[in-house]
């Protein structure tokens, strides 16, 4: 059988170390062991009672209840001041099979694989490579767990794609201790799976575009999500180059995406009539505190599958324009634990030299990132065609009030249709701020709670509209905040919660994040 | 007292060459494996490479008989295998290893498994 090992603690904290919260009771829950339950389908079975007795328990005691993955959110998001339980260890993958499938659905079995909530990316890159499949698109890197991507929006700079949970077909959710709590929830728009499939999860079947759409990105309030199906494609190679590329020309293709027209071309992409193809991925780099002509831009051209390549490994693990924080550290080096000394740095370093040109697969391209040290991220969402007006508004939030230990990048994600997906835009841009965590008092600089605030102030009287990632620094508890991002779309999502969950367990369910956000 | 100060010269440069070889004699190797996945650790905060994963640490001294030329350790390393192994060496063991003939032996080694597979 599934156990849990729970630790009383007085403290939790993220990986980043945004916190310390207090909290009371962790849990770390682990599979049955294959010895004593061969098959897959029963150990993920088992498991779903296990986290029904734990949040029965929770339920009894009137407490709450949050399951984390990796901890990468650098937000609150995953914190509870009850009960945190790990589910890491719950990392059950299965294939889809034909008899699965719904009917009326034009989904190819092959391509459709349940994933268990703590399945980190990595490993489902593993497995699907096995099958000779491949995720759609992942973040920048690849230690999240599923359900963390996509509970609050994991994306990467995919202009075609999407974010992690738009390849989200189906979710199970166990919403409460009672058996008819576990709930397989599909589009009734677009069904995937048969009812048959739901029941071998022990699930009753919910077919609902509204509940689907709010449960995507959930921010964990829309019951524990234990498995996801997912949709996948033929695995791919993508070629990588990084360029130095005229300022003006790098925003006018971040607000247009128009490749073909633009006079920045690789030679080695472009169609038969000259013209630049349209890149898989396209992500700008920006100091903002040097008047550099150039940015540095990274784009990916999607190739097919082809083995025998040289390993790209080698080759990334040294590259300098990966995720952003990377880049940040290796600008900064030789900080020595100085902030004026960090922002001396800042203020007189271009951008480093540009990586070689590489190919791999998805997994390799967003492989492993280290563990940096205590760091912040902010990330503004904008329509993209309003991207470097929002860029020159942030940059010179970050001169002006500023300076702050951080350094900027654009990365452009196509719409997503979840309720609350801040990738809400035809395609969206995400300007993200990455750096090392600061002492406010010592340095006398504007802190970073103070820097997220005024962040919200400026985009708002710009007039430019806007969101936040869910998983990263902001001020939460900004006025009327996701009102002013969503609309009415916020009421949306909570009216689809309150139809899914009932008043005991929506407490359950929510969380410090939630209430200051006003979502809970 | 041109004799004392060369005799000074001589024992700064001696000083120097062992400090320089038991600084280099000092280092740790680390391996990780390309496409494994750590076992995670989620109360595990350390400030380095470890953080997050479950880490198992063997610090021990083997002592051999005369007739035994080589000696495997036999642990519980997991179904899998192992995601990062890392070895330290110092000049200390060296020394122990060179006076006790390589009779003695003290190993320095930090592991971490492979997330288990389902």
């Amino acid at each position: 059988m599934a156990t849990t090992t729970s630790t009383p603690i007085e403290w939790w904290n993220n990986l980043h170390e945004n916190g310390p919260w207090k909290s009371h009771l962790f849990h770390n829950t682990a599979l049955a062991a294959k010895a004593d339950m061969p098959l897959p389908l029963d150990r993920y079975n088992d498991a779903a009672i296990e986290i029904q007795r734990l949040l029965a328990n929770a339920s009894e005691k009137n407490e709450g209840f949050r399951a984390i993955g990796s901890r990468w959110s650098l937000s609150d998001i995953a914190h509870h001041s009850d009960q945190i339980q790990s589910n890491q260890l719950m990392n059950i993958k299965m294939p889809v099979v034909v008899q699965d499938l719904h009917p009326d659905t034009v989904l190819l079995a092959e391509n459709l694989f349940l994933v268990e909530c703590g399945n980190v990316i990595k490993e489902i890159h593993n497995f699907l490579n096995s099958h000779g499949k491949s995720l759609k698109t992942t973040g920048a890197s690849n230690g999240q767990t599923i359900a963390g991507c996509i509970c609050t929006g994991v994306h990467g700079s995919a202009l075609d794609v999407g974010s992690v949970q738009d390849c989200v077909i189906g979710l199970n959710l166990i919403t409460g201790p009672r058996p008819e709590d576990r709930i397989y929830l599909e589009r009734s728009g677009r069904p995937a799976l048969s009812d048959n499939f739901a029941l071998k999860l022990h699930s009753r079947v919910l077919r609902d575009d509204a509940l689907f759409y709010a449960a995507l990105v959930s921010l964990g309030a829309f019951g524990f999500i234990h498995g996801v199906v997912i949709e996948t494609e033929d695995r791919f190679l993508l070629k990588r180059y990084v360029k130095r590329v005229n300022k003006e020309e790098a925003l006018k293709l971040a607000s247009s995406l128009d490749f073909a027209n633009s006079s920045f071309k690789i030679a080695a992409e472009t169609d038969a009539n000259g013209k630049g193809r349209r890149p898989f991925h396209y992500k700008v780099f920006i100091n903002p505190y040097v008047d550099d002509p150039d940015y540095v831009v990274e784009l990916m051209y999607k190739k097919p599958y082809q083995p025998g390549y040289p390993d790209p490994i080698p080759g990334i693990k040294t590259a300098l324009y990966k995720d952003l924080i990377h880049l940040f550290i290796r600008i900064a080096v030789n900080w020595q634990n100085s902030i004026p000394k960090l922002i001396q740095i800042l203020n007189t370093s271009i951008l480093p030299p540009v990586d070689e040109e590489l190919t791999g697969m998805l997994s390799e391209m967003f492989y492993d990132a280290g563990y940096q040290g205590p760091a912040f991220a902010c990330s503004v969402g904008v329509d993209h065609i309003n991207s470097p007006k929002a860029l020159e508004i942030l940059v010179k939030l970050a001169r002006e009030e500023g300076p702050i230990p951080g350094i900027f990048a654009m990365r452009f994600v196509k719409q997503s249709k979840a309720t609350l997906a801040f990738s809400k835009f035809p395609v969206t841009c995400m300007l993200e701020i990455d750096g090392i965590n600061w002492e406010t008092k010592a340095e006398r600089m504007i802190s970073l709670e103070q820097f997220c605030t005024r962040m919200i102030q400026v985009l708002q009287d710009s007039g430019i509209p806007f969101t936040l990632h869910w998983g990263k620094n902001a001020d939460w508890g900004f006025p009327c905040l996701v009102k002013h991002m969503f609309g009415d779309q916020l009421e949306e999502w909570k009216t689809e919660r309150k139809k899914l969950l009932p008043p005991e367990m929506e407490s359950l369910f929510s969380n410090g994040f939630l209430k200051v956000a006003g979502l809970a | 007292m041109e004799i004392i100060t060369f005799t000074a010269y001589l024992r700064s440069i001696l000083f120097l060459f062992l400090l320089s070889i038991g600084l280099s004699s000092c280092y740790s190797v680390r391996l990780i494996s390309r496409d494994g996945v750590p076992e995670p650790e989620p109360t595990n905060d350390d400030q380095d490479f470890y953080k997050n994963k479950k880490v198992f640490v063997i610090d021990t001294t083997i002592n051999l008989k005369a007739t035994e030329g080589s000696f495997s350790l036999i642990r519980n390393c997991g179904p899998l295998g192992f995601y990062a192994v890392e070895y330290r060496v110092s000049l200390g063991h060296i020394l122990l290893s060179g006076i006790t003939l390589g009779r003695t032996r003290k190993v320095n080694v930090k592991y971490v498994r492979l997330k288990d597979e389902n």
